[in-house]
């Protein structure tokens, strides 16, 4: 019977069934969405599905010198890393499948492996371009991470607490301090668009400098997986800044739970599609300048302003 | 044909990655093509986009008539792309050399060189041509195989 329930978890819902499909979802939400702010009809519905079974029907190329094991193995690697994440975030309920003291630190290490296998498929393809890109995916992680986890840290140390189930316990009992961390979720809505390598930092992969950036040399179903991967992991990453900054309704019926869960992912794809509609992309330098000497300090300030709070918080 | 291969085709047609390959063309069909891709013309509409890679690509767009020395870098970037691929031979040139047609240093047209699927003449051929051609090359996928079509550019008005 275990047995049973943690398969169905792993392979149905929320596992790797469910994720697909709601990524496949979000991507087409952006896509629309980014269309429409160009004042353009955008793809039909199906467009990400049709993308993908494309792909899975196409010839897979791996150049003769990467090495072939690594160049095969890395995408599922980000995938398993980022459907591994989705069972530590509390999803119809104020609980999560899997919680315990400290998995908000483990989902950040869990979402920083598709960065790396992005840097390890961009080196694995022995391709200038993907090295490059690959180079930069690297150089760009130094950059956002550190803001976006002090930006994680500050809901954490209001509600004293490294579980996300406690967290979203203790932020239903207290709603209103929700509004303390305002200014910690626009810095980790920007820092996620460096995570995700969306406009305005998607430089790893600037199809007008570098090709293709780090999937220059990948094609076909590996390519199919990294791409779901991407989806997966931009709907993983909404999900964990919804339960940490907008940890609110976590105490209603479990299906008004779920359905509040998938309208506040969306509503924060809805937000990244805006970002990408009104930015350009930016230079490397312009991208780690902005990133330590803008995000940073109004991390920093959060933090602060969450450590003062927390004398009078409950 | 079997269901899954129903299903492939049909995902075929309706998400085209297309990539751009200039084999010498004075930049006029160039310039048409990367308008067809602006919002202006939607053509995400088709599932159409743009990649900067040949391994991403399902289709090639070439313009230009082939000069001797972009050859081989031709006849390599159509072999950097993973099977099933597509041709559309965009302008005068690339269909048949065009005005240059006969000249010691081209080769007079993209089929001399690669296989084609859809040529669509022009010079330069609109926008609405151009997208009216790959589409037609992704409604001959459904179809058993046929000879190359060949759509009509919008003939200047006398």
């Amino acid at each position: 019977m275990g047995v049973l329930v943690a398969l169905y978890a792993i392979l149905i819902f929320p596992g790797l069934a469910f994720l697909s499909t709601f990524g496949l979802v979000a991507e087409y939400v952006d896509r629309k969405l980014y269309a429409r702010f160009q004042n353009r009809m955008g793809p039909p519905w199906f467009q990400p599905f049709a993308d993908f079974v494309k792909l899975l029907g196409k010839e897979t190329i791996i150049p003769a010198e990467a090495n072939a094991t690594v160049f095969k193995v890395l995408p599922a690697v980000a995938m398993a890393a980022v459907v591994t994440a989705m069972f530590y975030i509390p999803v119809w309920d104020n609980r999560s499948l899997l919680g315990f003291e400290g998995d908000l630190i483990v989902v950040i290490y869990l979402l920083t492996i598709p960065t790396l296998t992005f840097f390890l498929a961009g080196w694995a393809s022995t391709s200038l371009y993907a090295a490059m890109g690959a180079v930069r995916s690297l150089t760009q992680l130094f950059a956002y991470e550190v803001p976006l986890y002090m930006a994680l840290l500050a809901p954490a140390l209001l509600a004293r607490t490294w579980s996300l189930q406690t967290m979203a316990r203790w932020y239903t009992e207290h709603p209103a301090w929700m509004l303390a961390n305002l200014l910690g979720f626009l810095v980790a809505i920007v820092a996620l668009q460096g995570k995700l390598e969306k406009v305005p930092f998607d430089i790893p992969e600037a199809e007008t400098e570098i090709v293709g950036g780090t999937f220059t040399e990948y094609s076909g179903r590996l390519l199919a997986v990294f791409r779901m991967a991407i989806d997966m992991e931009m709907v993983v990453g909404a999900a964990l800044l919804a339960a940490v900054f907008l940890p609110f309704g976590l105490g209603l019926h479990p299906v008004l739970v779920f359905v509040l869960f998938l309208a506040k992912v969306l509503f924060l794809v809805a937000l990244a599609a805006l970002l990408r509609a009104l930015f350009a992309r930016l230079r490397i330098e312009q991208m780690v300048d902005f990133c330590w000497r803008i995000l940073m300090p109004a991390a920093l300030l959060q933090l602060l302003l969450t450590v003062v709070l927390s004398g009078v918080a409950p | 044909m079997s269901v899954l291969s129903r299903v492939m085709t049909w995902a075929r047609v309706k998400s085209p990655w297309i990539i751009h390959f200039n084999t010498g063309a004075c930049n006029a069909c160039d310039i048409e093509i990367v308008a067809a891709l602006t919002p202006r013309f939607d053509l995400e509409r088709f599932g159409i986009l743009l990649k900067g890679t040949p391994r991403h690509a399902d289709v090639m767009v070439c313009s230009g008539s082939v000069s001797r020395q972009i050859e081989d870098r031709l006849r390599r970037i159509y072999e950097q792309m993973p099977e099933p691929k597509f041709v559309v031979a965009v302008g005068a040139c690339a269909c048949s050399g065009g005005v240059f047609q006969g000249c010691y240093n081209v080769r007079s047209g993209i089929d001399k060189v690669i296989p084609v699927s859809a040529y669509v003449p022009g010079c330069p051929p609109r926008p609405e041509a151009i997208i009216d051609g790959v589409v037609k090359l992704l409604g001959t996928l459904q179809a058993p195989p046929k000879p190359p079509i060949r759509t009509v550019g919008i003939a200047p008005q006398p």
